[in-house]
C-alpha cells in the first residue's frame, strides 16, 4: 500500500537521522553526515589546502571557516539575499561612512568626522584620506556621491529606502561632502552612513542593471578589508584578505564561508571541528552545551530584537486601559526568560527601550503582581459572575484567540506561559498557532495599518533595527498613521503622539533624552503593547582557532570589527 | 506497492497459525495501547500541560523521561500522546471507509459509465503525490485535530474504494443477486441488503489497515509541525525535540526514541492485526 510504505519511509528517516545525530554527540570527532555539508566543506579544504596569501609571513596565516544557513548569491549590493548575515558578509567587502562600535553606536569611519548643523538637516562629511579600493584606484568623495546617486536611481531596496529624504548631495572637489535632508532626522547616522557601502564609480557607472549584472574577479571591488575570490553557488565562499586595509591588515589571512542547508548541520560541523565559527545565532538550549565542549566557546550580547503581546487597543475589552494593565501585571517576564530562553534573555522592559540603551529610564519596572492586576480588574467591573474561573465582559466570558507564527517554536512556548499566566487572572487565552502569512495578514493586512487589524491578541515582535534606533518607537505610538505607521495595536493618546513627534525631530540632545524618558514613563502606564523580553544574541566559535570575535550590541559577531586588529576597531 | 505483495507471498509460506499468532500479538499491543489511552489520567504521574520542573532536565526518579523544552514531564506527555493517536488514527480510519465503502460500492454496483467515472477519479486519488498533498493540504486548512484527522481521512480513502468495488463487481453478478433483481427489487434495497453486509467482513481489514497509516500519517504531520503544536501527541513532542534541538544532544535517547518507539508500537499493533484478519477473509484467487 503506498501511503503505508511512505510512511514506513519516513518514520525509517527520522529513526536513521535519530542515530545519525547521536553519533554526532557521543563522538565528536566524527564527520558530518549531512550530504551538503560534506560537500561544500571539502570543496573548500581542497582551496584552502594551497594558501595564496602572503599577509603575515613570519606567522602561519590565520583560516577562518564559517558556517551560514542559506546561501547569498553572489553577495553585491543588489544581489545579497538576507538583512543578517548577508548585509554583514557584503560589509566584508565594503566600506561604510561610519561603522558601529562595540555599544552600537555609529563612529566616523571612510569618513574622518561627521558634522550635522544645528537642526540636523544638512551633514558635512569629511572623507578618510588616502583610502584606495582594492584594485588600487583612490576612493574619492566623487564615488561617495556617486553611491549615493547610483542607490536612488537604481533603487537598491534597502539602501534607497536609507537615503529617503535627501535633497542633494554637494562635493567641495576635495574630502568634503555635504548633504541635505528635507527634514530633520536624528537617526541619519545609524540608517543611512552606517548602513551603506560605498561602491567605486568607476566600476559601477558602467553597469546599468545591476541586478543582472556578472561581477567577475576584475570588476567586485570594494574598499573593505577582504576580497572575495571564490565563490561557489548554494556552496561556499571564499575572502582573501587586503594587506592594504586602511585601518590596518586584518587579523584573518583567509575566511571561507560555507553554506549549509539548515541549523543542526554546523553545530555538529562546529563540534567536529570543520568549522571554527557559526555566523548564525545559536538556540538557548545550545549554548550551555556548545560552551562546555573545548575548544568551543559562546560569546552573548544583546540583539535588540523583541518578543511581545500585540492587542487590538479600538477594540472592547482592550480598549480599557485597565485589562491591558492588568494583563502587563499578570505576566511574569522573568518566567519567560528562563523557562523559554533558558536566561539568553534580557526581562523585557514595558517602556520598550532596551535596559543597555543609554536613553532607559530605569523608573520604569515589570513585576509580575497577580493581586494587583486582579484588582484592577475587579474595580473595572470585570468579574467571574458564573463562577467558571473566567471574568465576563458584557455578558460575554474574557475569552481570546492569541496568534501565534508556527514557525517561530520559542513564540509558541511564550504564548503558552502566557496563557498559563493570564489563566491566574481569570483570562482565557486560546493560543492559535498559524502559518506566518496568515499572521501577519491578521496582525498587520497588507503591512499597512490603514488596512486595520484582524485580530484579538497576538505574540508578536520586532527585528533589531526598530530597538536599535531609539527615537523609531514613535512608529510604533503616534496615533497618526502616518508617523505611526508600525503601530499594529490602534493605539492612540494626545500626549504620547506629542512626545512621539517631538522626539522625530529634536535636535537638541538633551531635550530628546527627557522626552525619551516621559515617553516610557507613559508607554509603561498606557500599555498600548507588553514587551516581554529581548532574546540575547549567542554565538559560538572555536577558540583554538580565532577568538577575536567583537559583539556588536544588536548586531551580533559578524562583521569586519570582529577580523581586525582590537587597536584599529573604532 | 511492495507490502502487499509481501503479504501476497507470505500468504503462502506463512502457516494460517503463525498469521494467527501475529494477529493476537498486535491485537495485544493494541489493548495495551487502548488501555494506556483510557486510563491515562489514573497512569501519568503529572498533568502533561503543566510545568513541573525545570526544562531538558535528564531522567530521573521523580521524571523518567526527563522533562521537556519548558519543565513538563515527558512520560506524561508519551501516556497522553496515546490519546490523541488512537483517536486520529481510529477517526480518520472511520473517515476514510465511510467514503471508501460508499465510492466503492456505487462504482463496483453501477460499473458502466458511473463506475468508470469514479474509479478514474480513485485512480486520480491514488496517483498523487501523497505525502507533498498531505503537508498542503493541512498547512490550508490551518491547524486543529479535527483538520488532521479531515486530511488523512480523505486522502487515505481510494485504496479501501478499490478493494470494496472489486468485491463488489463480483457480488453483483451472484445468482441471488440476480435474483432479487429480477423480482423487481430496487437497487438501493439490493445493495443494503445483499451487497453491503457481504462486504462488510472485507472492509474490517482495510479499517484495521488504515487505522495503521493514520496514526504514522498523524506523527509525520505533527512532527513537520502542521499539527497541532499544543496538542500532546506523539508527533508533536517529536517536534519539539527536533525544535529544540534534541536530536543533537544525548536527550534523544528520552525524548525522541520513546515516541518514535511508540508510534511504532501502535502501527505495528493495527498491522499485524489487518494481517491476521485479511489472512481469513480476503477471497483467494
Amino acid at each position: 500500500m503506498r501511503l503505508r510504505s511512505r510512511a514506513a519511509i519516513l518514520l525509517l528517516v527520522m529513526s536513521l537521522i535519530a542515530v545519525a545525530c547521536s553519533s554526532e554527540t557521543t563522538d565528536t570527532t566524527a564527520s558530518g553526515d549531512e550530504p551538503t555539508a560534506t560537500t561544500a566543506v571539502d570543496g573548500s579544504t581542497d582551496e584552502t589546502s594551497a594558501p595564496e596569501t602572503t599577509a603575515a609571513p613570519s606567522e602561519e596565516p590565520i583560516t577562518v571557516r564559517a558556517a551560514v544557513t542559506g546561501g547569498e548569491d553572489t553577495l553585491n549590493p543588489y544581489t545579497y539575499v538576507s538583512g543578517f548575515p548577508g548585509w554583514n558578509l557584503l560589509m566584508l567587502q565594503y566600506d561604510s561612512l561610519m561603522q558601529f562600535d562595540a555599544a552600537g553606536e555609529p563612529q566616523p569611519w571612510l569618513a574622518e568626522s561627521v558634522e550635522p548643523n544645528d537642526d540636523l538637516t544638512e551633514w558635512t562629511i569629511t572623507l578618510v584620506d588616502g583610502v584606495t579600493f582594492n584594485d588600487g584606484e583612490p576612493l574619492t568623495v566623487d564615488d561617495v556621491e556617486f553611491t549615493f546617486d547610483y542607490f536612488v536611481e537604481k533603487a537598491a531596496g534597502r539602501f534607497a529606502r536609507d537615503l529617503r529624504g535627501v535633497e542633494s548631495v554637494t562635493t567641495d572637489g576635495d574630502r568634503t561632502i555635504t548633504v541635505n535632508l528635507d527634514a530633520p532626522n536624528p537617526a541619519f547616522e545609524l540608517v543611512a552612513l552606517a548602513d551603506i557601502p560605498i561602491i567605486p564609480q568607476h566600476i559601477w557607472s558602467e553597469v546599468d542593471n545591476p541586478e543582472e549584472y556578472q561581477f567577475d574577479s576584475v570588476t567586485n571591488v570594494g574598499s573593505g578589508p577582504f576580497v572575495l575570490v571564490d565563490y561557489v553557488e548554494d556552496q561556499s565562499y571564499r575572502f582573501e584578505a587586503n594587506p592594504d586595509y586602511f585601518r590596518g591588515a586584518p587579523t584573518v589571512d583567509e575566511l571561507v564561508v560555507v553554506v549549509f542547508a539548515d541549523d543542526s548541520g554546523p553545530l555538529a560541523a562546529i563540534r567536529s571541528g570543520e568549522i571554527d565559527v557559526i555566523f548564525e545565532r545559536i538556540s538557548p538550549e545550545q549554548i550551555e552545551l556548545l560552551d562546555a565542549a573545548d575548544p568551543i566557546d559562546v560569546v552573548q550580547g544583546p540583539e535588540f530584537t523583541t518578543q511581545m503581546i500585540n492587542f487590538d487597543v479600538s477594540k472592547a475589552p482592550f480598549d480599557d486601559v485597565a485589562v491591558r494593565q492588568a494583563i502587563s501585571l499578570a505576566v511574569d517576564r522573568q518566567d519567560i526568560v528562563d523557562t523559554v530562553f533558558l536566561g539568553a534573555a534580557t526581562v523585557g522592559s514595558p517602556g520598550w527601550v532596551h535596559p543597555d540603551k543609554a536613553v532607559y529610564n530605569p523608573a520604569v519596572a515589570a513585576d509580575q503582581d497577580l493581586e494587583a492586576a486582579n484588582a484592577l480588574l475587579d474595580e473595572a467591573g470585570y468579574t467571574d459572575t458564573d463562577g467558571d474561573g473566567i471574568r465576563e465582559f458584557d455578558g460575554a466570558p474574557m475569552s481570546f484567540e492569541m496568534l501565534t507564527n508556527s514557525s517561530d517554536s520559542l513564540r509558541l512556548r511564550i504564548s503558552e506561559l502566557v496563557s498559563e499566566m493570564l489563566a491566574e487572572v481569570g483570562i482565557q487565552v486560546n493560543v492559535a498557532s498559524v502559518e506566518t502569512a496568515t499572521w501577519e495578514e491578521a496582525v498587520w493586512p497588507g503591512f499597512d495599518i490603514a488596512n486595520g487589524r484582524n485580530y484579538q491578541m497576538a505574540a508578536w515582535g520586532w527585528s533589531a533595527p526598530i530597538q536599535a534606533n531609539t527615537i523609531r518607537v514613535a512608529e510604533l505610538v503616534h496615533g497618526d498613521p502616518s508617523i505611526g505607521f508600525l503601530n499594529l495595536t490602534g493605539f492612540s493618546n494626545p500626549e504620547v503622539d506629542a512626545l512621539a513627534a517631538q522626539l522625530l525631530t529634536e535636535a537638541d540632545e538633551a531635550a530628546a533624552a527627557q522626552a525619551i524618558g516621559e515617553l516610557q514613563v507613559l508607554i509603561a502606564d498606557l500599555v498600548p503593547f507588553v514587551l516581554l523580553a529581548y532574546p540575547d544574541g549567542a554565538y559560538a566559535y572555536n577558540s583554538a582557532t580565532y577568538d577575536g570575535w567583537e559583539f556588536i550590541a544588536g548586531q551580533g559577531i559578524v562583521s569586519k570589527v570582529s577580523l581586525l586588529d582590537p587597536s584599529a576597531r573604532p | 506497492m511492495t507490502s502487499r505483495s509481501l503479504t501476497g507471498t507470505l500468504r503462502g509460506v506463512i502457516p494460517r497459525s503463525l498469521a494467527d499468532r501475529l494477529g493476537w500479538l498486535g491485537a495485544g499491543i493494541v489493548a495495551f495501547l487502548l488501555g494506556t489511552a483510557v486510563f491515562a489520567p489514573v497512569l501519568a504521574p503529572f498533568d502533561p500541560a503543566e510545568r513541573v520542573a525545570r526544562p531538558f532536565l535528564a531522567p530521573s526518579a521523580d521524571h523518567l523521561l526527563g522533562t521537556n523544552d519548558v519543565g513538563q514531564d515527558l512520560l506524561s506527555e508519551l501516556i497522553y500522546g496515546t490519546r490523541v493517536s488512537l483517536t486520529v488514527g481510529i477517526v480518520a480510519a472511520v473517515v476514510a471507509m465511510v467514503i471508501g465503502t460508499t465510492v466503492g460500492l456505487i462504482a463496483g454496483y453501477y460499473p458502466k459509465r458511473l463506475g468508470s467515472v469514479l474509479m478514474r477519479f480513485v485512480d486520480v486519488v491514488l496517483i498523487l503525490p501523497f505525502l507533498p498533498l498531505l503537508i498542503v493540504l493541512a498547512a490550508y486548512l490551518g491547524r486543529s485535530l479535527t483538520n488532521t484527522i479531515v486530511v488523512i481521512g480523505v486522502l487515505i480513502w481510494a485504496a479501501p474504494a478499490r478493494i470494496i468495488r472489486s468485491q463488489v463487481l463480483s457480488l453483483r453478478s451472484r445468482e441471488y443477486v440476480l435474483a432479487s433483481r429480477s423480482m423487481g427489487a430496487k437497487d438501493r434495497w439490493v445493495i443494503m441488503r445483499h451487497i453491503l453486509p457481504r462486504t462488510a467482513l472485507l472492509a474490517t481489514g482495510s479499517f484495521v489497515r488504515a487505522v495503521s497509516g493514520a496514526i504514522l500519517l498523524e506523527a509525520a504531520l505533527s512532527f513537520l509541525g502542521l499539527g497541532d503544536p499544543i496538542q500532546k501527541s506523539w508527533g508533536s513532542t517529536l517536534f519539539w525535540a527536533q525544535s529544540r534541538g534534541a536530536f543533537l544532544t544525548p536527550a534523544w535517547k528520552w525524548w525522541v526514541l520513546p515516541p518514535g518507539l511508540a508510534i511504532m508500537a501502535a502501527s505495528l499493533g493495527f498491522a499485524l492485526i489487518a494481517f491476521a484478519v485479511e489472512e481469513r477473509i480476503n477471497p483467494k484467487l
